[in-house]
């Protein structure tokens, strides 16, 4: 079984760059959406790994995902990692208030999600 | 009762006509009760499979077809009866009464030894959503909408749950009747 | 290293798309000048210069990147109220707008000339100074009312702002409470949305933590309303929604209510620049800001109330901050690539639209399948007596749709091309990441980018290439050291190579490193389980070679952090075949490993035998079909229980279908058998009975059926009759190579 890494983020291309350097660590599988909702469909049909959402969507915001997945007995074991904004010191706060267990902020090094998926998979 | 039949009859899906906005005009039945803003009812479709009565909410079917002869699936299990080709989509369609122990033996629709003629006129095929790609069902009959308030319904007894991946979710109760409520994501192989 | 003019006219398409929509939400914000601004019009191209400068930033394309960069800056600070959007502020935007097409314009011809750039950078530092104009005085309305905590930590800044602006204009703040089915909710959220914007604005919409029952989900949209609660009900009254009034409309505060003065001051001076803004620099686009030197901007910006009515240039007189005046007056290009025509000439299509057109191509091939037969049977005389003149020309006419609709069909699958590019570039930006973790230093050196293929199989292949190019990294080369020691190059060369041949695309991807060690593979495979001393005795290097792709097999001796836990190359053989390819592999040692992977063109039309077996009909793509023979039963004989058929002299692997699948047998004397070939593999495939050959149009069986055995998918024979297409890549493997799959599956 591979590990399932959720990638919420509505930029194509941050998104595809994050898919793709995470997926570069064998036997993990990132399933995409740039969408919030998208992303509420998806969580009882898979049980994710992890998270990494970014806080800015159209939809729903990342804030409330995490809210959502943190209060759900269902999901909140799945560690999430929080995609922030330079200078949203506030935003950035809130995510891991919530429980976002990580921060990353824009623009950041691919090594960084990398490191960080690693690190919450325990992959060594 | 007329009513619910003629309008079921609309979801029936027939060949060169496209029903697809059939469920986006969301009129199926008439409005609910200004009072009812607190707890709304909800919607499921019931249909018959052996003797018992089940209950889908509306929201997962697709639409309604009558039934074709199948394509079989060499080397599958027995509980996929076949293929159907529904305006150039392949969808599987599934025996539920296997999968629910009402039957041991696959419905003969599938095949060269195809004899639709064993089963009821009644009989169709439910084309349901599902994120691990929609499917048919095989029914025995489509018997109506009907609206059930969740906070009348009942957990299902556990002799009927069996085990923690049941996909009867529950029991709702309209006067003297019984809908068995199916969870057709856990119904499906 | 890569083909570049690929990706960036991939840039090109896509940053002219999301400039087209940040150009006319642009206008529509300029058109509505002294109105209150629409948050969403607002946030909207906040977004579309937030996609456009990572678009710019993954494209290496960094002029653009900064220049989308600094106007999402300024976006952003106006739309959090940062900084209030005045005219200089909106003009600064525009602006940008001919800034991007002309650096666009230079991007699709691969050229950066010093005026474009110069004028670039100076709009972006004009754009930051606009941003850093000064911040208005902070107040929290929020913590007034009885907003839950809870709601109030899992709002954005930005939804907190639009909160505090709808307090601060004394509206009315609603909780509405909608509960949905989970398959469903986002329509059913949309129609309550629908019926709300009208009324108001919904600031944030959140979906409540609590499990719901069974497959539902409520969601609290906070909704910002001037509108009386009985207006509002009635709104949402056929909704399964509740609603709860959270905050009560009230008189607009002093403190805040009146707008600053000093936008109110400017504003008669408004039409009058619009006018002359619209009239001279749109037309001749020449950009706005730069003739007006650019500090004054900031000015009107950063002047607060206490600013007297004045008009542009007296503001600019008057600059609150010193700022440096070293602008580089841009020198305006006259007509400089302001044409209004799009750079890019693509369209970019739903690749589900062409798979609608092209089942459409298949039923028109079905039709002409029926109408041949019918001009056919007229022409020979047939059953009907008909004029013979009549006869011809039913004929003739049949021909001539014949080649259109042969026409439309190649024009349909050759928009459906990609090039290779595509992903080899995401590759190419891959590789150097994973090399520099594995330690090794790499060449990584592509050809054939252009090479097209179907758009699905490029999907498909993404993956399975990135995973052999990693292996290629981590096994398939030696780190620097080792490489020195033994007599080459430091720097390892990995190939990555695509070349069509005739109906089918051959990938490559070559290393120079050890090769593959066979003496470790054959121990590997024995301890394994996966095959017995006796059995490698048997094989020859090829096959040796070749149990790499067994499942479960890795011969990484330590497991590393990128091959991680061994996911191995039966995944990647097992996605090619699902395309019906065929990899191969060829090592030698010392100097290297070649691996090849072949493809058709396209999956979508193919020819098709058709065949029966036991009252079954299946399809047998013909690209696949060596050659048909008729056996007598008593010509098959059996080599250690399996059964073989002699042809021109040479034993061939023989199964009958019927068997295969587990049919009832059909007893026969005779058998046709389809003789069907991938790579050097052979294997005759015996069939009751052969109905014909067509044209088809495979349709996968998607979504739960994708891993039913020996079946690539399903097409229509007409009269509404669904076969099964056999995957014969699929069925060879099962039959030749049983003893590897036995265990795994």
């Amino acid at each position: 079984m591979p590990w399932k890494v959720l990638i919420v983020e509505d930029s194509r291309a941050s998104r595809e760059l994050i898919a793709a350097t995470i997926e570069a660590i064998d036997g993990v599988r990132a399933f995409c959406t740039g969408s919030g909702f998208e992303a509420l469909k998806l969580l009882p049909r898979h049980r994710f790994d992890l998270i990494i959402t970014d806080i800015n969507m159209p939809d729903i915001n990342g804030l409330e995902l995490i809210n959502f997945v943190k209060k759900n007995p269902n999901y909140r074991d799945t560690p999430l990692i929080v995609i922030t904004t330079e200078g949203r010191e506030q935003d950035r706060q809130k995510g891991l208030a919530l429980g976002a267990a990580e921060y990353l902020i824009k623009p950041f090094e691919p090594e960084q999600i990398a490191e960080l998926t690693r690190r919450y998979l325990r992959i060594a | 009762m007329p009513r619910f039949e003629e309008l079921l009859e609309d979801f029936f899906y027939r060949p060169e006509e496209d029903v697809g906005a059939l469920f986006d005009a969301g009129g199926i039945i008439e409005a609910p009760a200004a009072a009812a803003v607190e707890e709304s009812p909800e919607e499921y479709l019931a249909f018959r499979l052996a003797d018992e009565t089940y209950a889908v909410r509306i929201g997962v079917v697709r639409e309604i077809v009558k039934v074709p002869p199948l394509t079989e699936v060499p080397r599958s299990s027995a509980e996929l009866l076949g293929v159907i080709n529904l305006r150039g989509e392949v969808l599987p369609v599934y025996d539920l009464k296997l999968r629910l122990r009402l039957s041991t033996v696959p419905a003969p629709i599938a095949g060269p030894d195809a004899n639709l003629a064993a089963l009821p006129k009644s009989a169709r095929i439910l084309i349901v959503h599902d994120p691990e790609g929609d499917a048919g069902v095989l029914v025995d009959a489509v018997l109506e909408v009907v609206k059930l308030r969740p906070s009348t319904l009942e957990a299902p007894p556990r002799a009927v749950s069996g085990g923690d991946r049941s996909p009867i979710t529950g029991i709702g109760r309209r006067r003297e009747q019984l809908f068995i409520l199916l969870d057709l994501a856990q119904a499906l192989p | 290293m890569s083909t570049p003019s690929k990706g960036l006219s991939e840039f090109v398409a896509e940053a002219t798309e999301i400039l087209d929509t940040l150009a006319q939400d642009l206008l529509t914000l300029d058109e509505r000048r002294g109105e209150d601004v629409d948050p969403d019009l607002l946030n909207g191209i906040f977004r579309a210069a937030h996609s456009l400068k990572g678009l710019a930033g993954m494209f290496g394309q960094d002029r653009v990147a900064q220049l989308a960069h600094r106007s999402e800056d300024l976006l952003d600070r106006l739309r959090l109220g940062k900084v209030e959007l005045g005219p200089a502020a909106l003009d600064g935007l525009i602006a940008t707008i001919d800034v991007f097409q002309a650096l666009l314009a230079e991007s699709a011809r691969g050229e950066a000339s010093p005026e474009v750039t110069q004028r670039s950078q100076a709009l972006a530092d004009h754009l930051l100074r606009l941003a850093e104009g000064a911040p208005r005085a902070p107040e929290d309305p929020l913590a007034g009312i009885g907003l839950d905590p809870g709601v109030r930590a899992v709002l954005t800044e930005y939804e907190e702002h639009r909160l505090r602006e709808n307090l601060k204009k004394g509206l009315s703040l609603w909780k509405v409470r909608a509960a949905f089915d989970l398959s469903d909710f986002d329509q059913r959220l949309q129609e309550v949305n629908a019926k709300l914007k009208p009324l108001g604005e919904v600031i944030s919409t959140l979906p409540s933590a609590e499990p719901g029952a069974g497959t539902g989900i409520a969601f609290d949209l906070l909704f910002g309303t001037r509108r009386s609660e009985d207006e509002l009900r009635a709104a949402v009254a056929a909704m399964p929604v509740a609603l709860q009034r959270i905050a009560q409309a009230a008189p607009p505060s002093t403190a805040s209510a009146p707008p600053p003065q000093g936008e109110a001051a400017a504003a008669p001076a408004r039409p009058e620049r619009r006018k002359r803004k619209r009239g001279t620099s749109r037309a001749t686009g020449t950009p706005p800001i730069p003739e007006r030197s650019g500090p004054a901007e900031p000015a009107l910006e950063a002047a607060e109330p206490t600013l007297p009515a004045v008009d542009e240039e007296s503001a600019a007189l008057a600059p609150v901050t010193p700022l440096p005046t070293r602008t580089p007056p841009v020198t305006p290009k006259p007509e400089l690539d302001a044409s209004l025509r799009s750079l890019t000439q693509t369209v970019r299509v739903d690749i589900r639209r062409l798979d609608a057109l092209m089942n459409a191509v298949g039923e028109l091939l079905l039709t002409r399948a029926n109408l041949q037969r019918l001009a056919e049977t007229a022409r020979m005389g047939g059953v009907h007596a008909i004029s013979k003149l009549w006869a011809q020309e039913l004929h003739r006419e049949t021909r001539q749709l014949e080649r259109k609709l042969d026409e439309l069909q190649k024009g349909i699958l050759d928009v459906r091309m990609v090039p290779l590019g595509q992903v080899f570039d995401k590759l190419a930006r891959l590789v150097r990441r994973i090399a520099r973790s594995a330690g090794k230093e790499i060449d990584f050196v592509i050809t054939g980018g252009e090479v097209e293929l179907d758009k699905l199989i490029v999907e498909e292949l993404s993956d399975p290439l990135m995973h052999i190019i990693r292996n290629a990294i981590d096994h398939g080369v030696e780190p620097p050291e080792v490489r020195v020691q033994n007599g080459k190059p430091r720097r390892a060369t990995i190939a990555l190579r695509a070349l069509q041949q005739g109906n089918h695309v051959v990938i490559e991807i070559q290393d120079d490193g050890p090769g593959i060690d066979l003496a470790r593979v054959r121990e590997v495979a024995i301890a394994r389980g996966l095959i017995t001393a006796v059995q490698a005795d048997e094989m020859s290097v090829r096959e040796l070679q070749n149990l790499i792709f067994l499942p479960g097999f890795s011969t990484a001796r330590s497991v590393s952090q990128l091959s991680g836990r061994g996911v191995g190359l039966d995944v990647v053989k097992t996605n090619i075949a699902n395309l019906s390819g065929i990899i191969d592999l060829h090592s030698t040692p010392g100097q290297g490993t070649l691996l090849s992977i072949t493809l058709p063109l396209t999956l979508a039309i193919i020819r098709a035998l058709v065949v029966s077996v036991s009252g079954r009909t299946y399809a047998v793509p013909l690209n696949s079909v060596l050659e048909i023979l008729s056996v007598e039963s008593s010509e098959i004989r059996t080599i250690e229980r399996r059964e073989v058929v002699t042809l021109r002299g040479q034993t061939l692997p023989f199964v009958r279908l019927c068997r295969l699948f587990g049919l009832p047998e059909v007893p026969l004397k005779r058998h046709y058998v389809v003789v069907v070939g991938l790579a050097q593999e052979r294997l005759g495939i015996a069939v009751d009975e052969l109905v014909g050959q067509q044209d088809i149009v495979t349709k996968p069986l998607g979504g739960r059926l994708q891993h039913v055995r020996g079946i690539s998918g399903a097409t229509d024979l007409g009269n509404r009759r669904t076969v099964l297409v056999l995957d014969v890549g699929a069925l060879v493997e099962e039959v030749l190579a049983p003893e590897r799959r036995a265990d795994f599956i």
